[in-house]
Formats: C-alpha cells, structure tokens, sequence
C-alpha cells in the first residue's frame, strides 16, 4: 500500500507598496492595504473558497478516505482574520473533519533559518499559537519556508521538539535515490519526508491539460511506501485559472486515486510512522529548497542586492530585541518573507514563474523599494 | 573573407573632427567592415589622406590637391542641374548643432578647388554656413563618386543624404542609408514638416532608399511614426564600443558625481536633469552634478540652476577632450542621461565600460543594449531621483549592475554589428 500525501503551501504575504526615497524618515507605513486585500480576495474568491469546498465534498463522499495537509503562513492566516473570516471558516470545516492536517512553519515566510536560528524558532512557535489559536489544531510537522533545509538546521528543529520534517527529493541528498521513501537525518532523531518533485511539477506546470485518471494512473507506477506531493495551493484557480480545468482535476482526483486498491491518502504525520525500520538518509550539507531546477537558495540569496537586503535586514535583530516593541518586531517580521527577495532575482528574471505576481518592472526596482523601506524602519529603531 | 564588395560611404564626423556620436559610429563601423568589404569614405575633412587595407579616407579638405580626388577636374565644377533641395532652415526652432545665429537660407556650393578646401578647413563641422557646407559636399561628392567605382552607396545622416540620393539616380547603384538621428530626435517632433528642409532631406531619402539602418529599434520607430516610413522598411543594427581598459580614480571631494555628458541642447533633456537634481538634493546635498558639454541651452541651464538655488551644487566644465572625459568617467558614481530622444546615446555604452551605472530615459536607442541599466520616461524626473539616490546608497544594485552590464558589453562588437551591416549588403543581391 502507498501513502498519498497531498501538502498545499497557502501563502499571502504583505506586498510593500511604491515606497519612493522621499518617504524615508516622513512615512511608516510599507504596504498598501488595498492592493493585498484586492489580492487577497480574488485568490480567496478564485481558489481558496472553491478549493477548500471540493476538498471538504470530497472528504464526506469518500468517508474519510481523502486525506489532505496544508501549510498555511501566518501573514496569510492573519490576512483571513483581518479581511475573509470565510475562508478562515473554510479551513476550520476542513480541520474539522479530522482528515486534514496543518503544518508548522515561519509565521512570516521568513528566511530566517539562514540567518537567525533565535528569529526562525521565535517565528516558528509564533505561528504554532496562530494555528493553534485560529484553527484548534497544533501542527507536528515541520516544513521550513520554501522547503528549505541544511543539516545545520537539525539542533534548532530538534529543540523546538520537531520530529517529523518535509523538504525537497533533491537528487543527491537521498541516500537511495527514492523519493517515495520516509527518510532519516544523519543524526537518526527525526524523520525526513521528501517531496516529489516530478509529481508535484506535474500538477503545477502541466504541459497538457491535466486528467484526473491518468494522474492517479501515474501513482500506482511509482515504487516506495509514500509519494509526497507538494504545491502552492493557489495553483488551483489562480495560478492556473478555472477555465483550465484544473479544480475539475481536484475534484476528480480523490476518486480517480482510491480506485487504485494499491493507493491510499495519509496524513503526513502519519506517514512519517510507516516505512522499514531501515530508513535512507537524507543529507544535506548544502541549503536545499524546491525551487527552479537547481534547488538551491539562488531565488532568493544569490545576488549583491539579495544578499545585502537580508544581511542589513537581519541586522537589525539585537537592536530590536533590546527595544523589546512589538510593532516593531512585527513589521521585522514582515519584511522577512522570502516573495521580497525573490522578486530580486536577476538569475530568474525571465522566468515566467517568478515574473507571475511580481509586482516590479525590474529586479532592481524590487531592491531599491525594499532598501527605501528598510532605510525607514532603521530609522525608527534608531529613533527607539 | 574575399573582399568583393565594394562601398561608396558617404559621411560627415569623423575622428578627430567631431561633435557626439556620429563620427564614433561612422569610424568604428567603418573599420569593421574593413574586413569584410572595400570601404570608401567621403568626408567634409580628414586629418590626412587615408588608404588602408580595405579603407579609404577622403577628406574634401584635400580637394584638388595632386594625387587627390579633382586635380585633374575640369575647374571650375559646373553646377549640378538639380540640387538637392536644401533652400531653407528652420530658424525659429533651437538648433541642436552649434549653428550660432543668422543661418543662411539659401545655400551656394563653392565650385573652386580652393574655395571648398577653405570651406572644410575649419574646426567646425557645422556652423551658420552648413547649407553651403552640404551644399559644395553634395556637388563635389557627386563629381568624386563618378570617378569612383562602387557596388553600393551608404550614407550617414541627412548631411550626406543629398549627395546619396543624387549618386543613387546618377549611377543605378543601391543606397543603404544608416540614420544616427532624426530631425525629430534633435530639434523636436515640432521640426516634423515640409517647410523644414532638413526634414524634408530625410523623409525623401527613407522614402528613395533600397535599405535603411537605423541604430535602434526606437529610431525605426519614430521613422515610422513621424515620417511615415512603413515598418518593413528597416534593418535596425546597434551601434558598439571597442574593447578598452577602463581605470578607476579614487574621487577624494567626499561628494558622490553624477554625470551628464554631451550637448546641452533641447534633445538631451538637461532641465530634466536640474529637476532631478532639485528633487534629489531637497533629501542628499552629499551629490554634485557634472556636466560635461556645451550646446545652445547651456545658458538656460545655468539660469535654471540658479533659480533653483542648487548652482553650488553643479559644475559646468565645458567640452572636455576624449581623455578628460575618460578622467571623468572613471571617478563617477552615476552617468545619467534623460535624454527627451536619442537614437542611440554611445556615451552611455562608454560610461558602462568604466563600470558606472547608468541611469537613462526609456527614449533612448541604447536602453536596447543595456538591459542591466535604470530607466525611466524622460519627464519622470521622481522616478530618476529615486534612481540615483538609490545607486549613491545601496551598495548590492550597483555591483549585480556593473556586473550583468559587463556581460552585456561582452555582447557587442563592431565586427557583430559589421557583419550585420554585411547581411543588409547581401539582402540587395551583392
């Protein structure tokens, strides 16, 4: 029998607005709340809402046997407080059931665990109470922002009391090569699932229009014990729109797959318990993450002006932590979500991936909005 | 490559006599092609006689003299029936050349040797006098072209232009004409109208031309919309920069340098550049604006500069010689051209090759070379301010753009943009 894993990234960040150099020192507010609730709604209304009602249809029709894991940031969980509570509700329904799982990560969909091992566990068990508190239910699965992960990471994950963490099947890092195995860090203490890339590729960039039965066709062909597929959740509706056929594709698949006597959806958590007692290593001497072709930090810190934007944004933490003020710490954090810098590739520019929901022209117009920002915040915390 | 083609150039600026642009592109094209083909140049003056492998220079400054081209012409020339129709000037327009004031409206070619020797002697290219100067090249370059043997003739901008379309008539060859600028780019799209002969030149010549190359896409594109050339009528080729070992100096003043550099004049955009600079100092006085270059708005420049209080701010150095310029460049922070319309704009290709960033307005030809440069609509001078403050602060744009424009200057040659030329030669069956 293999486990399916169905794991939906939700995220919304707080897109900065058009924050010329004149602003510095005179204007301290960095986002412009109409664009990200105009944002917010169309997503929530395209994808969010219709999404999570397939999913929650599916659920009852199939008695439980649909199994579905999301991990939803903190910027966008806050988001729906603030300007959708039904989509909140949405996914409250959904965790109801008892068939859904939530997963930890940054509050922020930080880059933090670059740069901050303290930030990274402050914003991981930030979003903890956030799930906990807005959905009831606390996550045991940990998955970093963009799926990033080093060996390094290893003692900080360990000590917030993760056992069971998700990343990238990057070629090379799998001991066996398998991704449909439950893996295992180096050190033995935690279990490491991985994603798979080609079936998860599948769905996000289709190259033909995407039938529900030759996808689950496609899983039963696959050796291992359990088969991770990961995406955005927005590929539903909005990165990939309704007239596609993509949620039809949702819709179709819990049925398609369970058709298959050799295919059963699992939790993630659950998951994780399966397998042999001899699990493959997973290791990573080097920063992994799910993006591009190279699965490497190159989306997001690969630049002069990646690099530099987060090495004076991460500077700031010993004076805020001796200020000890909480709006400032929360626009800190905001600033931290990795979409900042990834709209500042210049490596990927040209990608139709990263060129979709950039705001900027250029890649140095990113930068310099995002510089003129921080130049502000400084200031504030300079003023104290 | 067998050198068979054989290339009646007709141009205006040449090295060392030149103003901006015109004469760089004329002379690095002409090299290049100097391995590809014969190339013959006509020129109002030349600091000698050149003959070369490949390349021939001809200066009308040399005229008559022995050896030289009219020596053994019947003296004095007789007057070509039909004059290319340069009679009047716009004078009511700000020129974009130094023409100083009371320009002739009607224009008489010199027919003696020493006359039109005299007339090219000059170290002014253009002058009050510049339609008797287009006037005497047209006849002379005619009587030249017709001792000359040629598979093709190629003219640089509207000073040559009635020369071409005369040889073109007289010898049955093709003209291949490579438009630098428009009367559009350098006085306005205010010049735009038959009583303006230099327009009128143009659109005659695009409208006779078996092939025209402009230096960039935008040129075509204002070709086509103020001159109504049809769109299929173009093979734009960019213009290049040699390979050179660029230098930095350590600037020692404590205050960052913006530089502005070519003519002063209306095409350029200078007021752009003071509202820029009032913008961006009411925030960073640490800057100072260097402006290299003289033109006719230099005076309403300074005037401006004053009345914005921010002239202690400036410094106006004039026309600086090719190895001032490379001190200059090399202890620059920004080089900034808000240009209202250039075809091409090489000094930018220049500054980048001493690893200054470049901020320089969407309507500008070169903008199509440097991808990694900043640009923004002329009149968007918030936008430049923005710009410029942010490459005088933020150390990461600077060095990914100094970096990713290296890769894009390693892309342009004058042999690339030669052989390109060579496949519009080609297209016309030669």
């Amino acid at each position: 029998m293999t486990d399916i894993c169905l794991i939906f990234q939700v995220h919304q960040p707080y897109r900065l607005k058009d924050f010329p150099f004149d602003k510095i020192g005179k204007d301290h507010t960095y986002e412009n709340t109409a664009h990200n609730t105009a944002i917010l709604n169309r997503v929530s209304d395209r994808c969010y809402l219709p999404a999570n009602r397939i999913l929650l249809e599916a659920i009852k029709r199939f008695d439980g046997r649909l199994k579905v894991a999301f991990s939803v940031t903190g910027t966008a969980l806050e988001q729906f407080f603030r300007y959708r509570p039904d989509v909140l509700d949405s996914f409250r329904d959904l965790s109801n059931t008892g068939c859904v799982e939530f997963l930890a990560e940054t509050y922020y969909h930080s880059l933090a665990s670059l740069h901050s091992p303290s930030e990274f566990r402050r914003q991981v068990v930030k979003h903890e109470k956030a799930v906990q508190s807005l959905l009831d239910v606390k996550p045991t699965v940990l998955r970093n922002t963009e799926l990033l992960y080093a060996d390094s990471m290893l003692p900080a994950i360990e000590a917030l009391g993760f056992r069971t963490i998700l990343t990238e099947g990057k070629k090379g890092n799998m001991s066996e090569g398998n991704p449909n195995e439950i893996h295992t860090s180096p050190d033995g203490k935690c279990r490491i699932l991985v994603r798979n890339q080609e079936l998860s590729d599948a769905i996000s960039f289709p190259g033909t229009p995407l039938k529900a039965a030759d996808y689950a066709g496609k899983l039963t062909k696959e050796a291992g014990s359990s088969i991770c597929i990961c995406l955005d959740y927005e590929t539903f509706g909005e990165h990939q729109k309704q007239e596609s056929g993509i949620l039809d594709f949702l819709g179709r698949l819990p049925e398609e797959t369970l058709k298959h006597s050799g295919l059963r959806f699992a939790l993630p958590s659950d998951a994780a318990l399966d397998g042999p007692d001899q699990k493959p290593v997973y290791h990573s001497p080097e920063w992994t993450s799910w993006s591009d072709e190279v699965k490497d930090l190159s989306a997001w810190y690969d630049n002069h002006m990646q690099k530099d934007a987060q090495k004076q944004l991460f500077n700031c933490e010993l004076s805020l932590l001796s200020l000890g003020k909480p709006e400032l710490f929360d626009a800190w954090g905001r600033l931290q979500s990795s979409d900042h810098f990834y709209h500042m590739s210049t490596r990927y520019s040209r990608d139709p991936v990263h060129k979709a929901f950039n705001p900027y022209a250029s890649p140095y117009d990113a930068y310099l909005n995002f510089m003129n920002v921080l130049s502000d915040f400084r200031g504030l915390i300079h003023k104290g | 490559m067998k050198k068979n083609v054989k290339v009646l150039m007709l141009g205006w600026e040449f090295p060392p006599f030149l103003t901006g642009g015109l004469g760089v592109a004329c002379q690095g094209l002409a090299e290049a092609l100097s391995r590809y083909a014969e190339i013959e140049v006509f020129l109002p003056q030349t600091e000698k006689p050149l003959r070369t492998e490949g390349l021939t220079l001809r200066g009308m400054n040399w005229f008559g003299l022995p050896d030289e081209p009219g020596a053994d012409m019947e003296i004095p020339l007789r007057p070509l029936e039909e004059f290319a129709r340069i009679r009047r000037m716009p004078v009511s327009v700000p020129r974009p050349y130094p023409l100083g004031i009371g320009i002739e409206k009607e224009a008489v070619a010199l027919r003696t040797p020493e006359a039109i020797r005299a007339l090219y002697s000059g170290a002014e290219p253009y002058g009050p006098n510049i339609m008797q100067k287009v006037a005497t090249y047209t006849e002379v370059a005619v009587r030249m072209a017709m001792e000359t043997d040629f598979d093709l003739i190629h003219a640089h901008d509207w000073l040559t232009f009635p020369a071409a379309i005369r040889i073109r008539e007289l010898s049955g060859k093709p003209l291949v004409l490579h438009v630098h600028s428009l009367e559009s780019d350098r006085v306005g799209i205010e010049a735009c109208g038959d009583w303006n002969s230099v327009y009128e030149v143009e659109k005659k010549a695009m409208e006779t031309a078996d092939r025209i190359i402009p230096v960039s896409r935008y040129t075509q594109e204002c070709a086509t919309r103020y001159y109504g050339i049809p769109e299929g009528r173009f093979y734009p080729v960019h213009n290049a920069i040699n390979p050179e070992d660029s230098f930095r100096i350590e600037n020692r003043s404590g205050e960052k340098l913006v530089l502005f550099l070519g003519r002063v004049t209306f095409q350029k955009g200078p007021e752009f550049m003071v509202e820029t600079a009032w913008k961006l100092l009411q925030v960073y006085p640490n800057v100072l604006f260097f402006v290299a270059g003289v033109g006719d708005m230099l005076e309403r420049l300074k005037a401006l500069v004053l009345e914005r209080k921010i002239d202690h701010k400036f410094v106006f150095a004039g026309f600086l010689s090719q190895s001032n310029v490379k001190k200059v460049l090399a202890q620059a922070d920004v080089y900034f051209m808000p240009s209202v319309s250039e075809p091409f704009g090489l000094s930018a290709l220049e500054a980048a090759q001493y690893d200054v960033p470049c901020v320089i307005s969407k309507q500008s030809g070169v903008a199509e070379v440097l991808p990694n440069a900043l640009n923004a609509d002329f009149w968007d001078t918030g936008k430049f301010a923005n710009y410029i403050y942010g490459l005088l602060n933020y150390d990461g744009i600077r060095k990914d753009m100094v970096e990713k424009t290296k890769e894009d200057l390693a892309k342009l040659s004058w042999d690339e943009s030669a052989r390109d030329v060579m496949e519009v030669y080609h297209s016309l069956g030669i």
